[in-house]
């Protein structure tokens, strides 16, 4: 049993079928390409892939794949712009692409049910999820009471307590999590033949995401149902999926069962993909692989620039090694979340929301901490506390010695140059109207430091980070999200700062680029001897890169430690459970 | 909810307030004795010292404004010298003229606008698209004293289809109907092409949001998610501009009400500047503003009301 | 593809998106392509640049004294003399609506530079400002506002008295808040941005914040505003003038043109017409020209992005 070969010229030698499987789905020769100004863009090149009835299969790829493309041909949802140019999607026989529109619309909600990505947006903010439950029964012959008697049942099956309270309620009411489930429980209420799941967790937190894959595997086996899983994250894909099917650039390049795809891939970019997934790296390295040698190569600092300068001067005068770069001591922050006057009348004695509870943390020169939490952890909040983008309710932080929080605006200011922030979206924290040469030796001119020219400065940071010269003119929206990154590395290098907090650092990158960003920070903290402060929910990738990692849950540090330490022999139990939903084991 | 409806009614309070204050010191603060300005030059100085004293104008300012408000508050908006009647009866004799032809208007105009903009954003992009786009932005361009004055030229000078001026006779409704077609008709245009405009924009919107795909991946029927799903959403920011497009609405009115010399709050008002008649100007547009700033926070209720996203707010 | 999903960020550089070379006259050429592929973009930019060209040259092109008085020839349907005919007085109609394009014009672009400056101040100061501040302009933004705006004219002028200063006053104050509240939004929407929040970060100090960050992405938007707003300014000041409010006689302008021609409505409609000609020419061409320059701008409705 397996699947059938792909085309392509690069595609290795096609694996036999050993048991042919009969297949839901059969798509041949499909390709889709897209209207844009002045021609067309290819989306889908010759795909060739089927769908065993009853199994799952697997659709991986990084952005730009196709891999979205691909679920939303069959089901006709695709955007307006795109032209099927070629090709066949057969269903049970019949050509899903040859179907009007009606007939496509028979066919959903009824024997296809969808998942899609962001739970938030993905239903309907003004109905009640009783009226949206029930509206998609449409079809079926029952009285209102057995409709809404259905929707409670599917909503008991993926486990929201007390669906007939909550029945109701609008999905503003809900968290991410919860109306995940509601999406799935309508998915099962149709109880489809084919269930198409388009990153349904990647909007989710990590523990989260455990759940919900749990989840549509248990509903999947009992449904029977075949099933499509579009996912960029491999080691959901090898936990989950039978079958995986690995796309690039609107070309299927491998596809097979997933053992198999995992542990024998046959194409150059399937195995540097699972090459470059830092979760599959066994042994913790401060130099990922990467897609390309570029980044990895070692970058010299250009003598005569700012930097070179700070530089002798760090190795002539070393820290005071008694003392921490860095130290923080029993921070706390709290957002009021009422006005005074609204507390006063609701009689709530505490208005506030309590993002961080007491945090003490210390950093040295040349070191790598790692706070590691989930959205909503207070672990954003403590990093821009120390850059004093907010004001701290109460604690202490020194840096170089000197206490931050009772300082003078302007004092205060000043130490600003010796701490350098990356932020998490690597495009919209560079201002949209300005050059990139602009954007990088701007802290040079805000910190009064000297410099030769402009645009000198800015040819030596870009070749520091690996930039090509002729991006100095260029706008940020002309970055793709590795280069912008980039960018950010080399404007918090602009100022030499002593201490770099990365907020994020890799969100939003492709594997393959995590790696590239990361051993440049890396590299640069053993040539300048930086700390790097590093904020994530990416474990894996704090295993590598960290010497130190603290664990925040909900506004307290509930574990910290050295790296190996934590990951070895976790203590707390939220430890505990954070790494079990990080460990995607190979599928065997 | 109830605190967003409160704070939102209370803010609306202040600003009638702060409106009405502004108002007033600026009418106090033209130059001259009021007295004689209210008069007019052939008052006697008996006459203008029984005045101020009435007026109060003796007092400090804040007093007098303090008793202005009073005065508000207990339905007196001051008195006219010239037809010797309260302010608040002649105001309230012109305002139904008025609001019968804003309701007019505007049903006509959100009737015409809301299928208009529907259809555009269904066939976004095709000749109908384009066309009732041009259509739209020009109705919304074109003045709407200009279309009023072309209106009356056309159809009742020149043609003599409907009737030029006055309001009909009293108590024959149907001749007030027909006296209120062409006014109606000038001060609803311009809304056609806003409301369609809006429902469009709106409407593209909804329709490529993720809930939307959600309905069609489950078959939903496409009429279904067009007018009950999408359209139910996409009419939110129609019923704000609804409330704001009061004010707008009123000056139209008021050109309307000239234009076609129909009674009614533009009319008054337009008289009263005419002879400088400060106490109808101002009770008249103390009225007119009021109504502005209740229509525009009805319409946040009822956007409350329909979107249940408002309601959890605070 | 449609995986590639726009990014917040392409809406802030919508302008930005326009410039493939950074200079002006690069960004002004490229506009000027994109204007004249629309249809409704051609359409404006013609009737705009007629209606300007022949206010600019109207002591040229204008036959006629537009206050000349001519008893005998009062009242006249178009002829080969007075192309628009003459009015009540005798004077020439065509030749006054030249002049009256001019009053337009002025009126128009010194009072929305007017309303654009104090919209910005009052606008940046409420939305980078302390809380109380922002609450403040807001209120007085909404207190003015609560008048409608013919209405709140008509009181102004019983207190003045009618003249061109007074039209530009009334209209800066109505339209400072339609200004000041959308760089009010976008400058709060802005210090939410990840790009402010990492200037702060680098210590950028305020002014700079201000005006090398936060200006440049505001006013894109504020000018594409300001040139749907001319029509309506334009249309404040005919309408005043044919309530009598506005320009005072001899002085020509279209809405006084036609309040001439309303009060002779049995007798003639060529007033009204070429009154109103004008006047209609000039509200669709801006508000053509305003709505193409939008779809040029605005990228979320650009389909070549």
């Amino acid at each position: 049993m397996t699947i059938q070969t792909t085309h392509s010229s690069n595609s290795p030698a096609a694996q036999q079928p050993a048991m042919p499987v009969e297949n839901i789905i059969a798509i041949k020769d499909l390709s889709v390409k897209f209207e844009v100004a002045g021609g067309f863009v290819f989306g889908l090149k010759n795909v060739n892939v089927s769908v065993p009835r009853g199994q799952i299969i697997g659709i991986v790829g990084e952005s730009g794949s196709g891999k979205s493309t691909l679920i939303y041909t069959l089901t006709q949802l695709m955007a307006e712009n795109a032209v099927i140019d070629s090709g066949s999607a057969d269903m049970d026989g019949e050509d899903l692409l040859a179907k009007t529109p009606r007939q496509m619309q028979q066919l959903l909600g009824q024997d296809i049910a969808m998942i899609f990505q962001d739970p938030m947006t993905s239903l309907n903010p003004v109905f009640s999820i009783e009226k949206q439950m029930t509206d998609i029964q449409y079809r079926l012959n029952l009285s209102y009471s057995e409709k809404k008697q259905r929707a409670i049942d599917a909503l008991t099956r993926v486990g929201i307590p007390n669906p007939e309270l909550r029945l109701p309620r609008f999905p503003h009411e809900f968290s991410g999590g919860q109306l995940q489930r509601i999406c799935i429980a309508m998915a099962l209420m149709a109880k489809p033949k084919l269930l198409i799941a388009d990153e349904p967790t990647t909007a989710l937190d990590a523990s989260l995401e455990v759940q919900i894959i749990d989840l549509l595997k248990e509903l999947q086996a009992e449904i029977g149902c075949s099933m499509i899983f579009v996912s960029h994250h491999l080691g959901v894909v090898g936990t989950l999926c039978d079958y995986t099917v690995v796309m690039y650039h609107g070309d299927v390049v491998e596809q097979g069962p997933t053992v198999d795809v995992f542990n024998n891939p046959q194409h150059a970019y399937t195995q540097r993909l699972l090459a470059c997934d830092p979760a599959r790296i066994k042994e913790p390295t401060k130099r990922l692989p990467t897609m390309s040698s570029e980044g990895t190569e070692h970058i010299a600092i250009p003598s005569g620039s700012y930097l070179a300068s700070q530089l002798t001067e760090q190795n002539t005068h070393p820290e005071n090694s008694a003392e921490h770069l860095l130290d923080i001591d029993e921070l706390r922050i709290r957002f009021p979340i009422q006005s005074k006057l609204a507390a006063l009348i609701s009689g709530n004695k505490d208005p506030y929301l309590h993002a961080v509870k007491g945090v003490s943390l210390t950093l040295d020169a040349g070191e790598t901490l790692a706070i590691v939490g989930e959205s909503g952890s207070g672990k954003t909040t403590v990093a821009q506390a120390i850059l004093g983008l907010n004001q701290p309710w109460s604690g202490k932080i020194h840096f170089q010695g000197k206490e931050l929080l009772s300082m003078e605006a302007k004092a205060r200011g000043k130490t600003r140059r010796d701490i350098a922030m990356m932020f998490q979206d690597p495009i919209s924290s560079l201002s949209p109207r300005m050059k990139i040469a602009d954007l990088i030796t701007e802290p040079l001119v805000i910190h009064g430091l000297p410099f030769d020219s402009r645009a000198q400065e800015a040819k030596r940071l870009l070749g520091m980070v690996g930039l090509p010269l002729d991006f100095a003119n260029r706008y940020p929206h002309q970055l793709s999200g590795g280069q912008a990154r980039r960018v950010g590395v080399a404007r918090a290098l602009a100022q030499s700062p002593k201490l770099i907090v990365a907020d994020e650092p890799t969100a939003g990158l492709d594997v393959s680029v995590q790696g590239e960003i990361l051993n440049l920070l890396n590299q640069l903290q053993e040539d300048l001897n930086i700390a790097i402060l590093i904020i994530t929910h990416n474990l894996n990738i704090v295993r590598h890169v960290a010497d130190r990692t603290l664990i925040m849950n909900m506004g307290d540090i509930v574990e910290q430690g050295e790296t190996q330490g934590i990951f070895a022999n976790p203590q707390h139990s939220y430890t505990k459970q954070l790494l079990a939903a990080n460990v995607h084991p190979d599928p065997v | 909810m109830w605190l967003f409806l409160l704070k939102r009614s209370a803010l609306a309070v202040l600003i009638v307030i702060l409106a009405v204050t502004a108002l007033y010191l600026m009418i106090h603060a033209i130059p001259g004795d009021p007295a004689s300005i209210i008069l007019g030059p052939r008052a006697t100085d008996e006459m203008k010292a029984a005045l101020y004293i009435k007026m109060g104008l003796d007092q400090p300012v804040y007093m007098q404004l303090l008793s202005f408000f009073g005065n508000i508050l207990s339905g007196d908006l001051g008195y006219d010298v010239f037809s010797q009647r309260d302010v608040s009866d002649i105001v309230f004799e012109q305002l139904p003229w008025t609001l019968a032809l804003i309701f007019c208007a505007i049903v006509w105009a959100a009737l015409v606008g809301i299928p208009l903009g529907c259809y555009s954003a269904i066939y976004a992009n095709t000749w109908f698209d384009t066309i009732t786009g041009i259509i739209s932005v020009g109705t919304i361009a074109i003045p709407s004293f200009v279309v009023a004055i072309y209106s009356l030229l056309i159809f009742s000078v020149t043609l003599h289809w409907l009737p030029a001026i006055g309001a009909g006779e009293r108590g024959d409704v149907l001749s007030q109907l027909e006296h209120l077609i062409l006014p109606a008709f000038a001060v609803g245009l311009g809304w056609v092409g806003y409301i369609s405009r809006l429902v469009r924009s709106s409407m593209l919107e909804v329709l490529g949001s993720n809930h939307i795909r959600t309905a069609k991946a489950f078959g939903l029927p496409s009429r279904w998610i067009t007018f009950r799903y999408a359209l139910r959403l996409a009419i939110l920011p129609t019923v704000t501009l609804l409330g704001v497009g009061i004010g707008y609405l009123l000056s139209a009115s008021l050109f309307a009400e000239i234009v076609f010399a129909r009674p009614g709050i533009g009319k008054l008002i337009f008289d009263a500047v005419s002879t400088r008649n400060y106490p109808v100007v101002m009770g008249a547009v103390l009225v007119t503003t009021a109504l502005f700033v209740i229509a525009t926070t009805l319409a946040d209720f009822i956007n409350a009301l329909l979107d249940p996203r408002m309601r959890a707010k605070r | 593809m449609s995986e590639l999903t726009q990014t917040s960020e392409q809406s802030i550089a919508a302008v930005a998106q326009v410039a493939k070379d950074n200079t002006v006259t690069h960004v002004l050429v490229d506009t000027f392509r994109r204007l004249i592929k629309k249809p409704l973009g051609l359409m404006g930019l013609i009737l705009v640049s007629t209606i300007v060209l022949s206010a600019l040259f109207a002591s040229v092109i204008a036959p006629y004294d537009p206050i000349a008085l001519d008893i005998l020839n009062r009242l006249k349907p178009p002829s080969s003399e007075h192309w628009l005919g003459t009015d009540q007085l005798g004077r020439d109609t065509f030749s006054r609506v030249l002049y009256g394009g001019q009053i337009a014009l002025q009126v128009a672009l010194s009072s929305i530079a007017l309303a654009l400056g104090f919209g910005l101040l009052l606008g940046l100061l409420a939305g980078f400002g302390p809380r109380w501040l922002d609450n403040l302009i807001l209120t007085l933004f909404d207190m003015v506002r609560s008048f409608p705006t013919i209405i709140f004219a008509l009181a102004v002028v019983t207190l003045t008295g009618p003249s061109v200063s007074t039209i530009i006053l009334v209209v800066v104050i109505t339209s400072i808040p339609i200004y000041g509240r959308v760089v009010r939004t976008q400058t709060q929407a802005l210090a939410q941005q990840e790009f402010i929040l990492a200037e702060r970060a680098m210590n950028a100090s305020m002014p700079r914040i201000l005006f090398r960050h936060m200006l440049p992405n505001v006013i894109g938007q504020l000018l594409i505003l300001a040139s749907m707003d001319i029509p309506i300014v334009i249309t404040i000041e005919a309408g005043l003038s044919f309530l009598g409010l506005g320009i005072q006689p001899p002085t020509p302008s279209w809405g006084s043109i036609i309040n001439d021609g309303y009060s002779f409505i049995r007798n003639t409609p060529w007033p009204i017409i070429a009154g109103g000609l004008p006047l209609i020419i000039t509200t669709l061409g801006f508000t053509f020209l305003g709505e193409s320059l939008r779809d040029i701008f605005d990228p979320k409705l650009r389909k070549d992005v």
